[in-house]
């Protein structure tokens, strides 16, 4: 399931990352690759703030429905 | 010969703190040549011959940011004689990423851990020495914060940039990718200095095109990329970034000892509450009243009277002792050696009025930036472009917008300034143009002087000017993204946000101090320059056929009355064709404060009261309503002072880009000014004519505009123009 859908505290490993190619290498020199383990901190209306790799990473709504977990 | 040493790592990993730890003020900022990414070298500190280069923070070496290709151009092409790698020790996965990538440039690299402090409060434990003989590459622990071990560091780096002994590549990668590089790297074979092959051959396995142009012989390699690509299922780029953390997560076992584990940190619990649902909004809406409240209105408003009536002004008092204020000094000084009148005036009512004019904001200055500092430095700045994006991203805007125009309702000069902290090179453009068409404090005196004059006080007459602004910047953002120049680099809202800390009193004062710095150096130039032709072609003119200094109320004599009088005819369409309201609106550049004051020369009044009750009956005699709004509004709109045009030019850094803000703002302002004129006057007298006419079409146009459908660019451009 998308990211948005992930409730805040759970950690949850990272099936796959879709998204413009830039953007997903973006994503992935941050972090978020296949296998990673990803906690959502916050969340307001779809924006969310997670927890990747020991850092804290903010991503919109439309990045965060693309990361599958 | 000089060596030089190159600080890399990722964004908020404490590089800048170590770069002013290690060169002091030795430093010499510009920009990297074609971009707006700042570009800081420095001497290091007891070493003359070693400079210091401070690239940006970056992930990865991939060319998708600007920043990347920056560094990597620069990486690549000047090859420093060694790399600082600095690297987040409290968040070491993600920071090994790029660290493995420098090691295969070929070029010296140290290791650098930082927050060791921070480390040792939570318990975990970095294991260097595995580390280094992992990674191949020395490693040393430091606290650039605190200061501690980046001496040593720094002499590390030193003494490997001269020894010039290279950092073997230890990391390796699968079998089948291995065997596949080693392949590319013969096909390299001479072409490519033995160091640098692996990271070229890595670089072409992963189709990075923009590699090529730094090469001599590109081999082709496409038949391993297939080979790979089918092999193992998956595209080489993905395939190299996977290699990649499989090493790192490999040897992160045994270099790291974990204590606090599964734990939530402490930002992550400031954050929670921070950048929570309900709480976040009213959170920001505090801390930015508290912003404003101090550095605007009260110490803010203290500070800037302080420093425009007393120090150039009549004069201030220090603990009951009477201090003369700068003109009087020097205006005593002057009579004393018995200048000439005219130089009197030159150096009094051009130079010291002017500039004093524009030096006047220095001091609330200091305070805005002070404050932004703060919350750049504790962390927070990072979190306001969330809480705010959601809502400034509808009209093409960042979240970070919002801090620049909040401070731009005091002045536009700090206000472009805050718009360094965008990233974004879009957002910052977009901010920075459309920063000045929020009502500062110095365009309040010309709301009252119209509301005054010729709305009997009305009172929606301020705030409609503030609705005038607002709606311009909603209305510039929409058209504008629609535009190719700003279409381009879709920018996704992915950031990382930094860690809360104590910011250190040292590091707010550097960055108050270089950001006010840089712009009183800009009123020593340019506003310099422009506050003296002003005053010449005010004070300057022929009276009876002799060219000679004016008097005040002689200034319908002087070259700025003549060039009124010429371009007035451009006003008419607007409603103030008249050569008075011309000159008004030209001396507004200098402040725009002076349109008051120039109405008052211009109706015989020396001087006038700051909102010009004086004249607010010769006024309404020589303007209607409509005409006096349409007024309000072009002065409001169009090109802001001559110091917050010099802070545009700084921060747009580029000629071309200056001119088009300044052109567009101005356009903006006299299409808004004729519909308002025009509209109005069909509504108030029913007159009809080509103004008319051409106001309905622009109307329709504007219409046109904000409705069209916008494309976002599927291409990502990275204009290297250099």
């Amino acid at each position: 399931m998308p990211l948005t859908m992930v409730k805040a505290g759970e950690p949850s490993v990272i099936k796959k990352v879709g998204g413009k190619e830039e953007t997903k290498k973006f994503l992935e020199s941050l972090g978020f690759v296949v296998g990673g383990i990803v906690t959502v901190v916050s969340e307001i209306s779809g924006n969310m703030i997670v927890n990747i790799k020991e850092s804290r990473v903010a991503i919109n709504k439309e990045m965060a429905n693309k990361i599958l977990v | 010969m000089a060596f030089k040493i190159a600080l890399a790592g990722n964004p908020n990993c404490g590089k800048t703190t170590l770069f002013n730890a290690l060169t002091g003020a030795n430093q010499f900022v510009g920009n990297w040549p074609g971009v707006t990414v700042e570009k800081k070298e420095g001497k290091l500190k007891g070493h003359k011959d070693v400079i210091i280069m401070d690239l940006p923070g970056i992930y990865s070496l991939s060319p998708y940011t600007l920043e990347e290709v920056v560094a990597r151009n620069y990486l690549i092409g000047e090859r420093p004689d060694a790399i600082l790698n600095i690297v987040d020790g409290t968040n070491i996965e993600r920071n090994l990423y790029l660290s493995t990538q420098l090691i295969e440039l070929g070029i010296p690299v140290i290791m650098a851990i930082n927050m060791m402090d921070v480390l040792e409060k939570s318990g975990d434990k970095i294991h260097i020495d595995k580390l280094s003989k992992k990674l191949g590459c020395e490693v040393v622990s430091i606290s650039a914060l605190k200061g501690t071990g980046i001496k040593e560091a720094a002499e590390k780096a030193v003494k490997l940039a001269k020894n010039k002994a290279t950092t073997p590549v230890v990391h390796k990668f699968d079998g089948r990718v291995e065997g596949i590089l080693n392949s590319i790297e013969d096909k390299l074979g001479n072409s490519v200095p033995r160091e640098q092959r692996r990271f070229f051959a890595i670089k072409l396995l992963e189709r990075d095109d923009k590699i090529a142009s730094q090469m001599g012989k590109v081999p082709d390699v496409l038949e391993e990329i297939k080979f790979i690509e089918e092999e193992m299922d998956d595209d080489t780029e993905s395939i190299i970034t996977n290699e990649r953390y499989i090493y790192i997560s490999s040897i992160i076992e045994s270099c790291l000892t974990k204590k606090s584990k599964g734990k939530l940190t402490v930002s992550d619990k400031i954050d929670q509450i921070v950048t929570n649902r309900w709480l976040a909004l009213p959170i920001f809406a505090v801390i930015m009243f508290l912003v404003y409240y101090v550095s605007v209105t009260t110490v803010g408003t203290w500070a800037t009277d302080w420093a425009n009536d007393g120090v150039f002004g009549d004069g201030w008092s220090l603990f009951g002792l009477e201090v003369p204020g700068v003109p009087v000094i020097i205006g005593a000084g002057l009579e004393a050696i018995g200048t000439a009148d005219w130089l009197q005036g030159l150096i009094l009512e051009g130079i010291i009025a002017g500039v004093g004019a524009v030096l006047g904001f220095v001091p609330q200055m200091l305070i805005l930036f002070a404050f932004l500092a703060l919350l750049e430095a504790c962390g927070y700045m990072a979190r306001v472009a969330f809480i705010m994006d959601r809502i400034f991203r509808k009209f093409g805007l960042s979240g970070k917008s919002f801090i620049p125009m909040l401070i731009g309702s005091g002045c536009g000069v700090p206000g472009v300034m805050a718009s360094r902290t965008i990233e974004s090179d879009r957002d910052r453009k977009m901010t920075i143009m459309t920063t000045t068409f929020i009502p500062c404090g110095a365009k309040l005196p010309i709301i009252a002087l119209i509301a005054g004059a010729l709305f009997d006080g009305a009172w929606w007459v301020a705030p409609s000017a503030y609705f005038v602004g607002i709606m311009a910047i909603i209305c510039s953002g929409i058209i504008l993204k629609k535009t190719k120049m700003f279409s381009g680099d879709p920018a996704p809202f992915v950031m990382e946000l930094p860690a809360y800390h104590m910011p250190t009193v040292t590091n707010v004062l550097r960055s108050m101090w270089e950001r006010g710095w840089s712009f009183v150096k800009k009123a020593g130039t340019i506003i310099l320059l422009s506050t003296i032709v002003v005053w010449f072609t005010t004070y300057f003119g022929f009276v009876d056929g002799e060219f000679r200094m004016l008097e005040d109320i002689e200034m319908d004599h002087s070259i700025l009355a003549a060039i009124g009088s010429v371009i007035s005819w451009l006003f008419i369409p607007l409603g103030w064709g008249d050569w008075k309201s011309a000159v008004a609106a030209i001396t507004g550049l200098v402040a725009k404060e002076n349109v008051v004051g120039t109405f008052g020369v211009l109706y015989g009044f020396a001087e006038v009261a700051e909102d010009g009750s004086e004249i607010w009956g010769t006024l309404a005699g020589s303007m209607s309503m409509v005409a006096a709004y349409s007024f309000l509004v072009f002065n409001l709109l169009c090109a802001p002072c001559f110091a917050a045009m010099g802070a545009i030019k700084r921060e747009m850094n580029n000629a071309k880009w200056f001119w088009f803000a300044i052109g567009y703002q101005t356009g903006l302002a006299y299409i808004v000014s004729l519909c308002v004129y025009q509209i109005g006057m069909l509504i108030t007298t029913g007159t009809f004519g080509i103004g008319t006419i051409v106001a309905v079409l622009s109307i329709v146009g504007f219409l046109y505009l904000l409705v069209k459908p916008y494309k976002e660019s599927k291409i990502l451009q990275v204009d290297m123009t250099a």
